[in-house]
């Protein structure tokens, strides 16, 4: 386990990055996260995505379907990874404060 | 490369050697690419562990870690480790413990004449610039001296013969890591001319790890085969999650396809029970939808399960431990029975293949007692029978296929895929080699799943490597953005694979090359259905 620190934020993450008590998560926290994806502001347009997968999240448990995040945000993935360069797994759910995702996904 | 050019090589006996790390990656040397790809510059692709990670977790093989393996407490945590490990030697050499594959593993540990054969055929050892620790035998030396020195019957001459190693922890770690630097694709095996199989060193070494030591990859234990068993799915997908996913994916098909695709459930008696690798759910749902739409155009009598474990094809057991394997392989069986179907279709899932059919039978023989089929013989009937209306016209671009080792090299399934190719794709060309001798994916035997700390480097840069170069071979002459391009590669593991390795070099942009099923290529040809069912878009 790791020790993440920004400005006044600490947290524990794992050797990816994922927050590794997601509970602790709040839009603070999502800040520096980010910065982490290399996105230093945080537009409307992320905070759409982080809050689809947070609330799915926080409802189910997991991550939701890409797909289904595309549909549900009205972002194609191209738009996903202009927000979130590593993509929605890496990039957007690890900024949500979703654990790693697990499987073969 | 010749051996004359090659760096002092590391010997056996160095792996209990302090020394940090003992053999990294030497980036000069690894397997050229083609141009344009020859201009991506290794060190861009390369992540160094950060000082306190190292400070954290053992990395002294080559600077990478697969396992976050944590150096011991104090002596007597490392006296524990070391007394476990040559207890797990005697069990891997007894009949009682190791009836599955004790005969191979004793014949591979008598028999090998270090001929060599086995380096020239291993992607790995290839692509790494031929790196002493990544040849196959030296893996094996590990464990010949081992078991000279500490297993059943080890004697003084044994010893003298085989050679010294110090078993301490930084030996055990070592070879516990270096079990991770194989993918399982067994090319290796297939070209010994006596039939020594240093694959299966990998696996039993993995074996013994995780069985006797509880040490194995975090993404094929705890979040693998730990979670499919008290969850039902590895991606952590409940009953419920699944069919709410799985009827997003009926919507969608239906949008896609221009008419109502819908997939059953829990079908009584149903001639087939299809079983995905859950993670096509999630993160390629059009693979299970063209399935659907197959099976329906078919008139296939069909059913998914939602049965814990049953929606999820994944054996995670088979790549490390023999007990979470067997746990798993029973209940897929028992659901079957329980259903009532004629036969499993495994789907697109290439460990899903050789854990249900070829290690099933072997670990539990009659305990199974249903008929199992893989996907492609199964569609290739379908496709052949004329039961699809099919145009190929539709699929005029580019594809090559990418064999997924358990299919071919471990079932001998080369020709299906291509019957069907030949029937709905004008352009397909194939990759040298292919077939049993195609390369891995690089992401085999769980490395697909594995990114911690700086593993994803290894596979981009060195497991990976040869099959990149293999890719864009094929599509020699073509390889610019103006050509659409599609890598047929019928396995969820080598998907992720392929999507790791497009996006670390780029060649997506640089190439448009996709990567995707074979059920998406046949549903892409499909006269019934709204043209543009493959969306050329990078995921």
């Amino acid at each position: 386990m790791l020790t993440f620190k920004h400005g006044t934020i600490e947290i524990v993450v794992d050797e990816d990055g994922f927050m590794q008590e997601p509970e602790k998560w709040n839009e603070d926290v999502a800040k520096a996260l980010a910065t982490t994806e290399g996105v230093e502001e945080l537009t409307p347009d992320h905070w759409k995505l982080v809050h689809y997968l947070r609330n799915y999240f926080l409802q189910f448990g997991v991550a939701p379907m890409i797909r289904k995040l595309c549909k549900e945000t009205g972002f194609d993935l191209k738009k996903v990874y202009a927000l979130f360069p590593s993509g929605p797994a890496k990039g957007a759910c690890k900024v949500a404060g979703l654990a790693k995702p697990t499987g073969c996904v | 490369m010749s051996d004359v050019e090659r760096r002092p090589p590391v010997t056996v006996k160095d792996l209990s050697r302090e020394a940090e790390p003992l053999s990294p990656l030497d980036l000069d040397r690894l397997l050229p690419l083609p141009p344009p790809y020859d201009k991506v510059p290794p060190e861009s692709l390369w992540k160094e562990m950060s000082d306190e990670r190292k400070a954290q977790v053992d990395a002294s093989l080559d600077g990478i870690s697969a396992l976050n393996l944590k150096r011991p407490a104090d002596p007597a945590e490392e006296e524990r480790l070391v007394e476990a490990l040559k207890a797990g030697l005697g069990k891997l050499l007894s009949a009682d413990d190791n009836w599955g594959f004790l005969q191979p593993l004793a014949l591979t540990l008598d028999h090998c004449t270090h001929c060599q054969t086995c380096a020239d055929a291993c992607p790995i050892f290839e692509a790494s610039g031929r790196a002493e620790i990544y040849r196959p035998t030296y893996r094996a030396d590990v464990l010949r001296r081992l078991v000279a020195r500490y297993g059943p019957g080890a004697n003084l001459l044994k010893r003298a013969l085989a050679g010294s190693l110090e078993l301490n922890f930084t030996t055990l770690a070592r070879l516990a890591e270096l079990a991770h630097r194989c993918t399982l694709c067994r090319r290796c095996t297939q070209a010994c001319p006596i039939g020594v199989d240093n694959g299966l060193i990998t696996h039993e070494l993995r074996k013994l790890f995780s069985q006797e030591l509880g040490i194995s990859a975090q993404e094929a234990h705890g979040s693998g085969s730990v979670l499919q068993l008290s969850v039902g799915s590895s991606t952590g997908m409940t009953p419920a999650i699944l069919k709410d996913n799985v009827e997003f994916i009926d919507d969608e098909m239906s949008e896609k396809v221009g008419y109502a695709v819908k997939t059953p459930w829990d079908v009584e008696g149903a001639d087939v029970l299809l079983m995905h690798n859950a993670g096509e759910i999630l993160a390629w749902p059009e693979n299970p939808g063209a399935f659907a739409v197959i099976m329906q155009a078919a008139g296939i009598s069909w059913t998914l399960s939602s049965e814990l474990l049953a929606y999820d094809a994944i054996n995670y057991g088979l790549w490390y431990d023999d007990v979470q394997f067997s746990r798993v392989a029973l209940k897929h069986a028992e659901v079957a029975r329980k259903l009532k179907v004629k036969k499993i279709v495994i789907g697109e899932c290439g460990h899903a293949h050789k854990a249900l059919t070829v290690v099933a039978d072997r670990l539990l023989g009659g305990d199974l007692a249903v008929p199992r089929e893989s996907f492609a013989p199964f569609l290739a009937s379908i496709v052949e029978s004329g039961a699809l209306k099919l145009d190929p016209s539709r699929n005029d671009f580019p594809v090559t296929l990418h064999d997924p080792c358990n299919l071919a090299r471990a079932l001998g399934i080369v020709e299906p895929p291509r019957r069907i190719l030949r029937k709905i794709a004008p352009r397909f060309r194939e990759m040298t080699p292919h077939g049993v001798e195609n390369f891995c994916c690089g992401g085999g035997s769980g490395f697909a799943i594995m990114s911690g700390n700086n593993f994803e480097s290894f596979r981009n840069l060195v497991s990976g490597r040869a099959k990149l170069k293999q890719v864009l071979d094929a599509f020699a002459g073509e390889l610019g953005p103006e050509v659409p391009k599609y890598v047929c590669t019928p396995c969820s593991n080598c998907k992720g694979q392929f999507r790791d390795l497009f996006r670390a070099y780029g060649v997506w942009d640089t190439s448009r090359i996709l990567y995707g099923g074979l059920v998406e290529l046949i549903v892409n040809a499909m006269a019934d259905v709204k043209p543009g069912f493959i969306e050329w878009e990078f995921h």
